[in-house]
């Protein structure tokens, strides 16, 4: 049953596409059967589980190590959020694809990578994890080089490279792992690698080592950074709901895998923690600060998605700092997961709904496109406040558990105070910052009034005409979104809410799932969200929030332009650290290198054969006797013609002389001697040889006798 | 069966299991790239010449996995080398003259080096049949350990040039693209496996792994194929050609299994078995896709391969999965010979060896998805300044499909069921460790 959920959904995918081919509406329809049909099937299995112990599965002989997946707690939340997710994405897809072309193709990736995604959440050894997580790398590519725009394939191939690199080092992870532990099944792993240990204390670094490969690979798939290249190139340009996947869920599949590094193979280990802790902030400010600077309305949101990671990573260190007081930590990573998922899911649509109609995603050109689209309005203003951590709706439950779990380890451990109370600070400002970002989209886009120049770019009449015979279930009669496309919003909308308005009843047994696949321990006592404590965090951020907004997004990042105030594009492109750093890196620089060293090896035996061929094994002349000169002469005029050759070739190829240096040099040589014979037996070189004599003897008595007066 | 060619010099012919395994191998791809040669060959001329020496050429590798001793298998050898030279020559070009003339320098240099082997064998050993666990004299051996090591080396260099190991494959980008595609297809596919077979019967049926393990011949033969492995991909990964560009990614992955041999332990034994296996399917369907172009556009060089998914959409399908399988993404079957590869090379347990051979591997692994995915993604994905309408179809006709349909299956479920042809190899590996 574990392996339909995974199989069965790529299979779907092929079916789709056949089906595709013939009618599109038919495979439209098949499509929403199957991913209603997981939802389904995983909720039957969940509740399955829950009344009759963990459902699990092995085929040892499967794909050669053997597959192994589990339903758990944490398995099953995420699995259900990946079933929700494809099905509100695949019914919301219906109307935004219904003008793409190529929609066969996009349909049979995206229900392979639905298959994929919850294998990743359903595995239970390494080796699942590293195969579902590599399809879905791969499947997922064909989202974002789905519009095949220079920009796109652009982004595709960056965000393959990342794959492929990111799944390679895993890899090499997984190698060291499986050859320390012997085993690679997720929940034996933990004492695997404390008998190595304790066998012989130098492995621990050897499993630092694993691990931080093995966190290359997941933390380029969650967007961490410095590997979060791919994140703001890649959502702008795929298909929304797309967007909503990459982001909502691809993510967290990244995260998943930290999670298994941090919870399993490194359980409470603080100098990890304290890395992911590092890593974390980081990720959390810098998207924030991307977020208030981009006016690409995906792009934020995508800067926005990088923020949140980061926030979750921050949750990851914590558990692993709090060590056995984990809980608040454990609490808030899973809540906040579940809620960035849902959030993006319901922003991503929104914006999509945007781009459908505009076309267009700069925040200049879709101002005030919202007014008095109230559906709209309330949907993602529902996600804003949500992100944002607004007391009341979910973020703000997340937020608080995690900035909780920070104050908390101040109290507990008391070192370094100063540092986690900087941490503190950042992690309030960047909520300040995201509320900032928010309301910089919402203000925009909903409050402010346009231009009057918004060319609806969908439903012109005569697109209406022509698209009669597709049936994409939304009214055509100038509405800007269809019934069935409006209940995919609503749906995880209401979701929100209910997570954040019932703290205790929801958001808290999700939470409690969660613990032992985290491995945390539980809190003692209820969580009082509402307390004047945990408000006040909540009250600076948004209070930090407002005046971010206030000073910097209304004053510095908008000017003065025609009699209008518009927001000014402040996304540092030179700031790109994929061209500074890896594409010429990757691109040139190594491979330049490689190249050259390696080529050299790679015609080693052919030079050395040519040279054999050349000087040992040449056909010799046979020796002649010489015309003029000797053997001297001969030798070096040879040599002087030889040179004067290859001057020729190279450096005197305009004006090449032509000289014969081996006949100059024979007879200049015979000139030499005729003359020195001729000089010798003269008289006056005798008398200049006495002379010469006479000079030095004159010399040696002066000399000696200056040293014997001192 | 035996026949003694002089006095002393017995020639036999006898199977076992590790001579079956290369011996359906061979026969299979065989088949295979015959029913391709039919389509393929009708553009060529000479084709009784082709198809008379490129089954005389199969007879003889048979004759390599069938021969029970060393005298024969020397004999097979030196036949397959000449025998597959008219395969090269096929276009009477001077540049396959060219090619030829090399193709026959190194593997006749290499097979001479070799030859040094096998006097010593026949001084020192006790037999010349071959005996797994070797058959070295270790009363005469004693104190002849230098003479024992140098002569491993000499075998090793001179019968890796056929299998395209550092430093003698320079055959191999030569001789790859001036002959007719399934022809080359052969020749990576399955001669350079012929290479490894005549190590592996010298290691391990002749002078025996135990001799050998933590030796420098050990160290140095390792070292070669590390080189050979990085030194192939990056070749490849900057090589323009296509089938040049196979030609080199047929150099590192070759190594990849001698990778295996070299180490002398159990899983990476089986690796390099299992990679024999699937590297001649993959590289097998390469060239055969690479001919599909070829015979249908024209097309030699990557860089007009943009669109040619729309234009051959099942060739570039098969195409791809054949990569991704050489580049080992799971479920597909190199992933496989991978793990095992990594895993047996950790068990080895060797000093700087035993890490750096699994990040050779992956280092080889992103240039070999850099230089064949990247074919995929121009194939697949032109850009939107492309013209889709007028575009023709242009798939190859059934002859040239169906092999490389069977080809692409069996090295993609041969990953996902693996349980039967582990349990082969293993048994092949048990017998002989």
């Amino acid at each position: 049953m574990l392996l339909a959920l995974c199989i069965g959904p790529m299979a779907a995918g092929i079916i789709a596409y056949c089906i595709g081919r013939r009618n599109k509406t038919v495979r439209d329809y098949f499509a929403d059967i199957v991913t209603v049909l997981e939802t389904v099937l995983i909720i039957y299995l969940s509740i399955r589980s829950l009344k009759g112990g963990e459902l699990s599965f092995t085929a040892p002989y499967l794909c050669g190590l053997g597959l192994s997946l589990k339903l758990d707690g944490f398995r099953m939340i995420y699995g259900l959020v990946a079933a929700l997710m494809w099905t509100c994405t695949v019914i919301f897809s219906r109307e935004y694809m219904a003008h793409y072309p190529r929609t066969n193709r996009y349909y049979m990736f995206f229900l392979a990578t639905m298959g994929a995604t919850v294998g990743v959440f359903l595995s239970a050894d390494l080796f699942t994890t590293f195969l579902f997580f590599e399809i879905m790398s791969f499947t997922s590519y064909t989202w974002v080089a789905h519009d095949e725009t220079r920009e796109s394939l652009r982004a595709a191939e960056t965000y393959l490279a990342v794959a492929v690199i990111g799944g390679m080092v895993m890899l090499l992870g997984l190698f060291f792992l499986y050859n320390i532990t012997g085993t690679l099944v997720i929940d034996d792993i933990y004492d695997a690698v404390s008998m190595a240990v304790k066998r012989d204390p130098l492995i621990k670094s050897r499993v630092y080592t694993v691990s931080a490969l093995m966190l290359t690979g997941f933390a380029a798939k969650a967007g961490m950074f410095p590997l979060h290249i791919w994140l703001p190139k890649a959502h702008p340009v795929a298909p929304a709901p797309a967007s909503a996947l990459l982001s909502g869920i691809l993510t967290k599949s990244g995260i998943f895998g930290v999670l298994i590094i941090s919870t399993d193979i490194l359980r409470y280990d603080k100098n990890w923690g304290f890395m992911i802790l590092v890593f974390g902030v980081i990720t959390m400010f810098g998207g924030a600060l991307l977020g208030i600077f981009s006016i690409n309305l995906k792009r934020t949101l995508a800067c926005s998605s990088m923020s949140q990671i980061g926030f979750i990573l921050v949750g990851i260190g914590m558990q692993g700092l709090l060590a056995a007081e984990n809980g608040l930590a454990v609490r808030g990573t899973i809540l906040h997961m579940v809620n960035h998922s849902i959030i993006k899911l319901v922003l991503f649509m929104c914006a999509g709904v945007v781009y459908m109609n505009l076309h267009e995603l700069n925040l200049n050109k879709i101002r005030g496109y919202g007014r008095s689209k109230y559906f709209l309005m309330i949907c993602f203003l529902a996600g804003g406040l949500s992100i944002s951590g607004i007391p009341g709706f979910s973020g703000y439950l997340s937020k608080t558990l995690l900035h909780e779990s920070i104050v908390e380890y101040m109290e507990v451990s008391g070192a370094m105070r100063g540092t986690y109370k900087f941490i503190e600070y950042v992690f309030l400002l960047t909520g300040g910052m995201t509320l900032a970002y928010m309301l910089k989209l919402f203000v925009a886009v909903f409050i402010e009034s346009g231009d009057g120049s918004l060319s609806h770019v969908r439903r012109s009449p005569e697109e209406i005409y022509m698209a009669e015979d597709v049936d994409d279930g939304s009214d055509r009669y100038g509405r800007y979104l269809g019934t069935a496309s409006r209940m995919a919003i609503l749906i995880p909308t209401i979701m929100l809410l209910i997570l954040g308005f019932m703290p205790y009843k929801v958001s808290d047994r999700i939470a409690a799932l969660a613990f032992p696949f985290m491995h945390g321990q539980e809190h003692a006592g209820t969580i009082a969200y509402f307390s004047p404590a945990n408000l006040k965090g909540s009250v600076i951020s948004v209070a930090l929030g407002i005046i971010i907004y206030l000073v910097v997004v209304r004053k510095l990042l908008m000017r003065e332009e025609e009699g209008k105030r518009v927001y000014i594009d402040a996304w540092p492109k030179w700031l790109d650290i994929e061209n500074i750093i890896y594409r010429p890196l990757l691109q040139h620089i190594i491979p330049f290198i490689l190249a050259f060293v390696l080529r050299i090896l790679d015609r080693m035996a052919d030079h050395v054969i040519s040279l054999i061929h050349r000087t040992l094994l040449r056909e010799v002349e046979p020796r002649r006797p010489l015309l003029y000169g000797n053997a001297f002469t001969h030798v070096a005029g040879v040599a002087a013609n030889r040179l004067s050759a290859i001057l020729n070739r190279t450096i005197r190829r305009k004006n090449p002389k032509y000289v014969n240096y081996e006949e100059k040099l024979a007879f200049s040589f015979d000139e030499a001697l005729k003359t020195v014979r001729l000089t010798s037996r003269s008289v006056s070189f005798g008398l200049m040889m006495f002379s010469i004599g006479c000079i030095f003897t004159l010399v040696y008595l002066i000399i000696v006798l200056l040293l014997h007066v001192k | 069966m035996d026949i003694y060619l002089l006095k002393d010099i017995p020639i036999l012919i006898r199977t076992d299991t590790m001579g079956l395994f290369f011996l359906i191998l061979t026969v299979f791809t065989w088949v295979m790239n015959l029913i391709f040669s039919i389509e393929y060959m009708k553009k060529e001329r000479h084709r009784l010449r082709y198809y008379i020496f490129f089954t005389l050429t199969m007879l003889s590798m048979v004759g390599i996995c069938i021969s029970g001793n060393l005298i024969t298998m020397y004999v097979f050898y030196e036949f397959m080398s000449l025998l597959s030279l008219p395969l090269v020559l096929h276009e009477q070009t001077a540049e396959a003259i060219a090619a030829g003339k090399k193709y026959i320098f190194y593997s006749m240099g290499g097979a001479f080096m070799g030859l040094v082997g096998f006097f010593f064998i026949y001084r020192y050993g006790t037999t010349l049949t071959f005996t797994p666990g070797g058959v070295i004299n270790p009363g005469l051996i004693e104190g002849h350990e230098t003479a024992l090591y140098l002569v491993t080396l000499f075998v090793i260099i001179g019968f890796g040039s056929k299998a395209g190991m550092f430093p003698l494959h320079g055959w191999l980008p030569a001789a790859h693209p001036v002959a007719p595609s399934p022809a080359s297809a052969y020749l990576s596919g399955n001669i350079t496996k012929m290479g490894l077979f005549v190590i592996v019967r010298y290691i391990y049926y002749l002078i025996g792994p135990s001799y050998l393990k933590g030796t420098w011949v050990q160290y140095a033969f390792i070292g070669l194929t590390l080189v050979t492995i990085v030194m192939g991909s990056m070749m490849a990964y900057k090589e323009g050609l296509f089938k040049k560009r196979l030609a080199y990614s047929t150099v590192s992955q070759v190594s990849y299994a001698l990778l295996g041999i070299a180490f002398m332990t159990k899983w990476a034994l089986v690796g390099a078995l299992l990679h024999v296996v699937f590297h001649s399917l993959v590289k097998n369907t390469l060239f055969e896709v690479a001919g599909a172009v070829i015979h249908k556009t024209g097309f030699k060089n990557v860089k007009d391969y943009k669109d040619l998914a729309r234009k051959m959409p099942v060739t570039m399908w098969c195409y791809t999965l054949v990569s991704l399988t050489l580049v080992g993404v799971p479920p597909t079957s190199a992933f496989l010979s991978k793990w095992y590869l990594a895993q047996g090379a950790l068990e080895a347990s060797l000093p700087v060896l035993s890490w750096l051979a699994p990040v050779c591997l992956i280092i080889s692994a992103l240039l070999t998805a850099g230089y064949l995915l990247s074919i995929t993604l121009k194939a697949f994905f032109p850009g939107d300044e492309y013209d889709y309408p007028c575009l023709e179809k242009k798939e190859p006709n059934l002859y040239m499909l169906i092999p490389i349909l069977i080809m692409t299956v069996g090295a993609v479920v041969s990953g996902i069921w693996a349980g039967p042809l582990v349990n082969i190899v293993n048994n092949i590996v048990n017998g002989i460790l």
